[in-house]
């Protein structure tokens, strides 16, 4: 769809978001908390037809950042839902598998490497830790000891 | 020398393991054994059997998880057999140094298995076709 | 020489042990045999290297592959039946050289015994079946789907093979009378190939003997980039060098036995000889044609090419060479 269409439609969801950012022209953060993530990344990819990217995790120092990338193909416009996991002790997120397939691994990843655990996922398993690598060892933490 | 080791040298059969590389290495192996190149007239031949092998071509820092299997298929191949060591993440970590999936570079876990190996490096990344190909000829001139 | 081979030819019972075991062994049997399959087995290579455009490996390369294998530690799996396993490349490498030896009595001494074409055609079943029980006795999951493959190669090339052969054997009758047509040294007195039955079973049999040495379009069982070596995945040291001998062996034979039964025979001195060696060097060029220029086929197109083109093609040619034998009709 054309980008004045996707902002006006993307608009329709202010409620659950905490705030926007657009930084280029073909560059749309939508920022939100953990609970609301799950609609709205629902609402981008069934509503919107967006198409599932990939997906980031990343160790700020207060809190957990789970970035869902969605885009837009038709005017080349990126559009990201950035999620806040206020807890660190116990990171806690709905996974966004049961409607979009293809996130299923990217999420056991981050699992794996981040201990975010994706409530909801269907197939939660080791993914890219050897075998014998101890549990609840996360190595991308920024407090990990290896 | 004895009819063994001419033999071996004039006859050295590879097979290629890839031990957690980016595969960057492993193209340039695979362009190594078409027909541009012509390692046959070396008596060079892919083969897809360790049990088959003289030589086996490693690519990639050893993973956790490819270490034991590295050792698997070492333990498989048929002595005497010569490891060639393909790229700067193979002969010592490369830029992956200390990382916390590295079980070492890949002479450390074949000399877990066996410390009497025959380990030749072949430094790069990745190492050009043509130096692979002059790595493993000086490695046989010397065995 | 000369003599020596006039009084093979003459009084064959009455050779002494020592003879015979000389012919078997050394000349030309295994030994002689050895080494122009190993020379074929380098011709093979060189011409694919020169068709690709590069140089290919020095004469000696099939030798020192040998030689380097006859070097190296046996390795046997665990929950390999042991007994099958070690006599599995033997029971091959012996029902090839029967067939040699049987193959080189015909062609020199011209003496055989009658329906030695059939007992040629029954040994060459051994090697395929030899490699099916070595790779079934591997207890590897590559070696089964390699077994299973191997398997359904050999049911389905067999039936055309043995219909080419019906052709010769009928054509043959045509010529020499009802009684000799089993015997090879009559049927390499004819020439089947120049009549249009014959042609066909000719190239049926190539195509056949394509894929019963294993080469590529029909290299199923063992290829190398699908199933990691198939058949004799399992195999090394000595045991892998007797089955590469014995597939060296069968490239001597196995264009040989298609010489003599189709192109009209292979001579022992002057003349004759120099043919002889040009029609088997001309299959043998036909043979490494076509392993250069296709691919690799499935399973089943292998299946399905040999039972319904070369199987109808086969009736075909029989009813023709039924036909040109009654009414006379040599070009049938």
């Amino acid at each position: 769809m054309e980008q004045q269409e996707l902002e006006s439609r993307l608009s329709q969801m202010e409620g659950k978001l905490i705030g926007t950012q657009q930084t280029k022209n073909n560059r749309i953060f939508l920022l939100c908390e953990a609970e609301k993530c799950s609609d709205v990344c629902r609402f981008l990819f069934e509503e919107l037809s967006l198409r599932f990217v990939i997906s980031t995790g990343i160790d700020a120092d207060d809190c957990f950042e789970v970035l869902h990338h969605f885009s837009n193909d038709q005017t080349g416009c990126m559009v990201t839902v950035k999620a806040f996991i206020r807890d660190r002790t116990k990171p806690s997120i709905g996974s966004i598998t049961p409607f979009v397939p293809a996130a299923e691994w990217i999420e056991r990843e981050m699992h794996d490497v981040l201990g975010i655990d994706f409530e909801n996922h269907p197939n939660m398993r080791r993914l890219i830790l050897c075998d014998d690598w101890p549990e609840g060892v996360y190595p991308l933490r920024k407090d990990a000891k290896l | 020398m004895g009819w063994k080791l001419w033999s071996l040298k004039k006859s050295i059969w590879v097979f290629h393991v890839n031990t957690g590389a980016c595969n960057n290495c492993d193209i340039e192996i695979v362009d190594l054994l078409t027909p541009k190149f012509d390692v046959e007239r070396f008596g060079i031949k892919l083969v897809g059997s360790p049990r088959h092998a003289d030589a086996l071509l490693v690519t990639g820092v050893g993973t956790r998880q490819a270490a034991k299997r590295l050792q698997e298929v070492y333990r498989q191949t048929s002595k005497p057999c010569v490891v060639f060591c393909m790229g700067a993440c193979a002969c010592g970590t490369g830029i992956f140094e200390g990382a916390y999936h590295v079980a070492g570079p890949v002479d450390k876990i074949i000399k877990e298995v066996d410390p009497n190996a025959i380990i030749a490096y072949v430094p790069g990344c990745p190492p050009k076709p043509e130096a692979m190909i002059s790595g493993v000829v000086k490695a046989l001139s010397v065995l | 020489m000369g003599a020596f081979l006039e009084g093979k030819g003459k009084s064959k019972e009455m050779n002494t042990p020592w003879q015979n075991l000389f012919w078997i062994l050394i000349f030309p049997g295994f030994l002689f045999t050895l080494v122009l399959g190993l020379l074929a087995s380098w011709l093979v290579r060189k011409v694919s290297a020169l068709v690709q455009w590069r140089v290919g490996p020095p004469f000696y390369q099939p030798l020192a592959d040998v030689m380097k294998l006859l070097g190296k530690e046996i390795l046997i799996p665990q929950d390999a039946c042991r007994v099958v396993f070690i006599a599995a490349p033997l029971v091959g490498l012996s029902g090839v050289l029967l067939l040699a030896v049987v193959l080189w009595q015909t062609a020199i001494t011209q003496t055989a015994f009658v329906g030695d074409i059939i007992v040629a055609i029954y040994l060459m079943v051994l090697p395929s079946l030899a490699l099916i029980l070595g790779s079934s006795a591997s207890a590897s999951p590559h070696a089964a789907i390699g077994t299973s493959r191997e398997m359904k190669l050999v049911l389905s090339y067999e039936l055309p093979m043995a219909l080419a052969f019906v052709v010769v054997i009928i054509k043959t009758a045509a010529a020499v009378g009802i009684g000799r047509q089993l015997d090879m040294a009559a049927i390499s007195q004819c020439a089947p190939v120049l009549s249009v039955s014959g042609l066909l079973a000719f190239l049926t049999a190539l195509l056949c003997i394509q894929a019963k040495l294993g080469f590529v379009p029909f290299d199923i069982a063992e290829s190398e980039t699908e199933v990691a070596g198939g058949v004799i995945i399992e195999y090394s040291g000595a045991l892998l060098a007797v089955w590469k001998i014995m597939q060296a062996m069968m490239l001597v034979v196995l264009p040989l036995f298609l010489v003599m039964v189709f192109l009209g025979g292979f001579g022992t001195t002057g003349w004759p000889l120099a043919w002889g060696v040009g029609k088997y060097v001309l299959v043998l060029v036909l043979i490494i044609l076509i392993k250069n220029t296709n691919p690799r086929v499935r399973i089943d197109q292998a299946m399905r090419f040999f039972w319904f083109y070369c199987g109808t093609a086969m009736v075909a040619a029989v009813i023709l060479a039924t036909l040109g034998s009654c009414y006379g009709i040599d070009w049938l």
